[in-house]
């Protein structure tokens, strides 16, 4: 994970760690902290909605909590709620360990980052309300689409910035995934806010601009940003250099070019080339599984990522292990009797958990685990780390429920809605979802410990002295000894 | 891979491949669709309270539950013939023996033969006095009458006597369909028939390279009119009561096009042909009863003691409790549940525009596209379950 800088330029001199983490203390703990209560909000939400399929007078009465208004706000707040925080928090931190630059512009940041999250709250509100624009996987009123776009462009504007402030003579992987996230979210968000909601295009053609966003945020913009973390943290933690740049680059590129053509339903009432085209690309996704997944293995090869005694190293092999599977079911998209049985049943659904909790989620967590102490100071570690474990097991817990149910059990689904003789379809149909309730729950236990662990942080390492556990224990003992409250 | 302007550059050429090929591509070819279905018939937006019910749909999130998309199936194809050909030797030859021994197709020929007949005399007889010859005009007459008996002598069935006439693609005069076992003056539904008669000779079973050699013979050889008609083999959402396979143009005036996400409920393609079925006018046909019963089903999915995992929708709708005696107000609808009180409900606004949508909601016409399937009987027993 060396990086050069190049001779015959006369680049500007490195920074050193510590000011690095101090210039994006203020800004990537705001984001972290902002990623750590959209977090529970969205597993709350996930919950919730899980529960009303099982008891189904449960809040009947309330127009706002209905089944899909709960499944389009936990989607919300998790994508553009936890996953947006805590990917731009850590694409800044990143890219300005990896420039070996401050973080330029903070002050962008922050004006970006309150933007953001007036923004996902602007959404959250608006599908509470019925405002929604219908798309799965993209469920944000026109509205928060536009206030999400600024704050993204001030904090990508920041940190492109970073990234010009300095020249390598190499970049790292990490930077290109990392790049890749910063530009394609406009491009997707763009895309799916002017076709799909500030202007509609016609509702047949609604459908395939409707899937191609939703997956490019899954797997371009997601993908990109979990895979930059893997990139960086496996080598960094195990001290190895990364296999092979030649696989991470054909990797990466593969996974652009495919990300967003993968999985389409076969029965998508499109035209045909579009759903075989689509059929073609989930084959090809082979190779983006094959380039990743060996490369991360063969780095991390002799190393037990999830028996690691290092928890940032648990939480990437078990991201690493969920994106292998979630990359297999993709692969599997290829195969038109196997995406034809799926296709309406959980699977999908669960293979999407998968992705955000098993893979994502995962990944941001085990980052955060390592960044956000450092941010404070190389003295500072977990107020308790021993808690902090929990939200690797729940969620690892969790990931492995879901994932389980919706590949194993909605295959029974899938089969009942293809056989006119079986009646109970219903029940087919809930009983992966029954199973998976208790995954959402451990994911709702671990963002509760996260957020717990991460106020902790906060509460006792923000502003330096005058942190409220600092002031809590100058005045304990003063209150003790009959001094002043 | 180290130059910065290239990774962008680079980026952005691979965005804009799947953007070409998911967005620009699909969504430029299924933009320019049009309306016309041929024949003047045309796909007809959704206005008014169907227009609302769309967004009360979209609003309260049904499409995490309920999809709008009937899928394709496995089908073989059953060639109707619509007019045959004017060689009888040859159409037997090429229909098969199974079908031509039918009566029919017996028939048909019958009628070709008394009109064939029927023109031969005429001719003789409008000659001018000086060319014609009596001895012709008898031989014509007797033809004739021969023909009549032949085609009067194949079975009563009123049905197979006007199928026959029209697939034989003849036309009498009123005197000359009685003489036949026709009737003179057609009601509407007999005209109906003869207008769509259709003869089939194939069973459904075959797919299309059994019958490319059939299809070729009909066409080049036998002269004759056919329509091939898809017979559903494993097709479960249409043996479930969806008219056909929903394609783009079923979402072609949608303000958002909800194709569903999972079915833990029915698919909802085809749910107009159960709450409004066509008439045989082709006309959605609705009824009070059928309404009122998706309403106490969107108020109480288990008003009727059926299992279901459905979420009530009360709040679109007006509640009260009635007492033993009170009386009930026009437009109320009651629900009666086992030992809970009778309670009154109205609709609101938005429960009256959620039901249009769902009648909106149809695959019983045929497009060009996605032809109407024809389910076999014992396979279309099961209709719509849940």
């Amino acid at each position: 994970m060396s990086e050069n800088t190049d001779n015959n330029a006369t680049p500007a001199p490195e920074a050193k760690p510590e000011a690095i983490n101090a210039s994006c203390r203020l800004p990537v703990l705001f984001l972290f902290f902002s990623a750590a209560i959209w977090a529970v909000q969205a597993s709350a939400a996930g919950v919730l909605g899980s529960l009303k399929l099982h008891v189904p007078g449960f809040l009947a009465d309330c127009p706002y909590l209905t089944y899909g208004r709960l499944q389009a706000g936990a989607w919300v707040a998790f994508l553009f709620g936890f996953a947006g925080n805590a990917g731009l928090g850590l694409t800044l931190w990143m890219l300005s360990r990896l420039r070996g630059m401050e973080l330029a512009r903070p002050g962008f940041v922050m004006a970006g980052a309150i933007m953001w999250n007036v923004g996902v709250t602007a959404a959250m509100v608006g599908i509470t309300l019925g405002d929604q624009p219908g798309v799965p996987g993209y469920e944000l009123p026109a509205y928060a689409g536009r206030v999400l776009f600024i704050g993204h462009a001030l904090i990508a504007f920041s940190a492109i910035l970073t990234f010009f402030s300095r020249r390598h003579k190499q970049l790292y992987p990490s930077s290109w995934y990392l790049i890749a996230s910063l530009v394609a979210f406009p491009w997707i968000v763009g895309t799916a806010h002017w076709l799909l909601v500030e202007t509609p295009v016609r509702g047949a053609a609604q459908i395939p601009v409707a899937h191609w966003a939703a997956t490019s945020l899954q797997q371009i913009w997601l993908g990109c940003i979990g895979l930059a973390s893997l990139i960086y943290f496996i080598p960094k933690i195990t001290q190895r250099e990364l296999y092979s740049r030649q696989w991470a680059a054909f990797g990466f590129w593969m996974l652009l070019i495919l990300g967003g053509w993968v999985n389409l339903n076969s029965g998508s009432p499109l035209p045909v080339w579009s759903i075989k085209l689509s059929q073609f690309a989930s084959m090809l996704f082979v190779f983006v599984l094959v380039a990743v997944g060996w490369n991360l293995c063969q780095t991390a090869k002799g190393v037990p990522l999830i028996g690691s005694e290092d928890l940032t190293l648990k939480f990437m092999g078990v991201s690493l292990a969920s994106w292998l599977v979630v990359a297999l079911y993709t692969v599997g998209n290829s195969m038109a009797d196997w995406n034809g049985l799926l296709q309406f049943t959980y699977a999908g659904t669960a293979m999407r958990q998968l992705f955000a909790w098993g893979f994502f989620a995962m990944a941001m967590f085990g980052a955060i685990y390592y960044v956000a102490p450092r941010l404070f100071g190389s003295e500072v570690d977990w107020a308790c780390s021993g808690t902090y474990k929990w939200v690797f097991y729940l969620t690892a817990v969790g990931a492995a429920v879901v994932g389980l149910a919706g590949l194993g059990l909605s295959y029974g689904h899938g089969e009942a809605l293809t056989n006119v003789e079986t009646l109970e379809v219903t029940k087919k149909a809930l009983m992966p979802m029954r199973i998976a309730f208790m995954g959402e729950l451990a994911f709702l236990g671990a963002s509760l410990i996260f957020f717990c662990s991460m106020a902790c942080l906060l509460f006792r390492n923000c502003c330096g002295e005058c942190s409220p556990m600092s002031l809590i224990r100058q005045c304990c003992p003063a209150k003790a000894e009959g001094g002043a409250e | 891979m180290n130059k910065s302007p290239w990774i962008f550059l680079g980026v952005l050429f691979a965005l804009s491949l799947s953007w070409w090929g998911m967005v620009y591509g699909p969504a430029s070819q299924v933009n320019n669709l049009s309306a016309g279905l041929g024949g003047g018939d045309a796909l007809k937006p959704r206005v008014g309270l169907a227009k609302q019910g769309e967004q009360v749909y979209r609003e309260n999130g049904c499409y995490y539950c309920h999809t709008r998309t009937a899928v394709g199936g496995t089908f073989g194809y059953e060639i109707q013939i619509t007019q045959l050909g004017d060689n009888q030797q040859i159409n037997e030859e090429v229909v098969g023996e199974d079908y031509s021994t039918q009566p029919a197709f017996k028939k048909a020929y019958a009628y070709r033969a008394v009109a064939k007949a029927a023109d031969a005399l005429k001719a003789e007889q409008d000659k001018k006095p000086e060319e014609r010859n009596e001895a012709k005009i008898g031989d014509a007459n007797a033809t004739l009458t021969s023909a009549k008996t032949k085609a009067g002598a194949h079975g009563d069935d009123m049905k197979v006597n006007l199928i026959a006439y029209g697939i034989s693609g003849v036309n009498f005069e009123p005197d000359m369909r009685a003489q036949l076992g026709l009737p003179a003056e057609m009601d509407e539904e007999q005209q109906a028939t003869v207008a769509g008669a259709r003869f089939a000779i194939t069973d459904g079973k075959q797919e299309w390279n059994d019958i490319e050699r059939k299809v070729r013979r009909l066409r080049d050889k036998a002269g004759a009119q056919f329509k091939l008609q898809p017979v559903a083999k494993e097709w479960p959402d249409v043996q479930r009561g969806a008219g056909r396979q929903s394609v783009s143009r079923d979402f072609l005036f949608d303000a958002h096009a909800m194709v569903g996400v999972m079915r833990v409920g029915p698919d909802l393609s085809s749910q107009g042909s159960v709450i409004a079925p066509l008439d045989k006018n082709g006309v959605p046909v609705s009824t009070l009863e059928a309404d009122n019963k998706f309403y106490k089903h969107l108020y109480d999915p288990q008003w009727d003691g059926q299992s279901s995992h459905m979420p009530p929708f009360r709040y679109l709708f007006r509640e009260r409790t009635l007492d033993e005696d009170a009386l009930v107000s026009s437009g109320e609808i009651i629900i009666e549940k086992g030992d809970a009180p009778k309670v009154a409900i109205i609709p609101t606004v938005k429960a009256r525009a959620l039901l249009a949508y769902m009648k909106s909601l149809r695959t019983d016409k045929s497009l060009p596209e996605a032809p109407l399937v024809k389910v076999p009987k014992q396979a279309s027993a099961k209709q719509l379950g849940e």
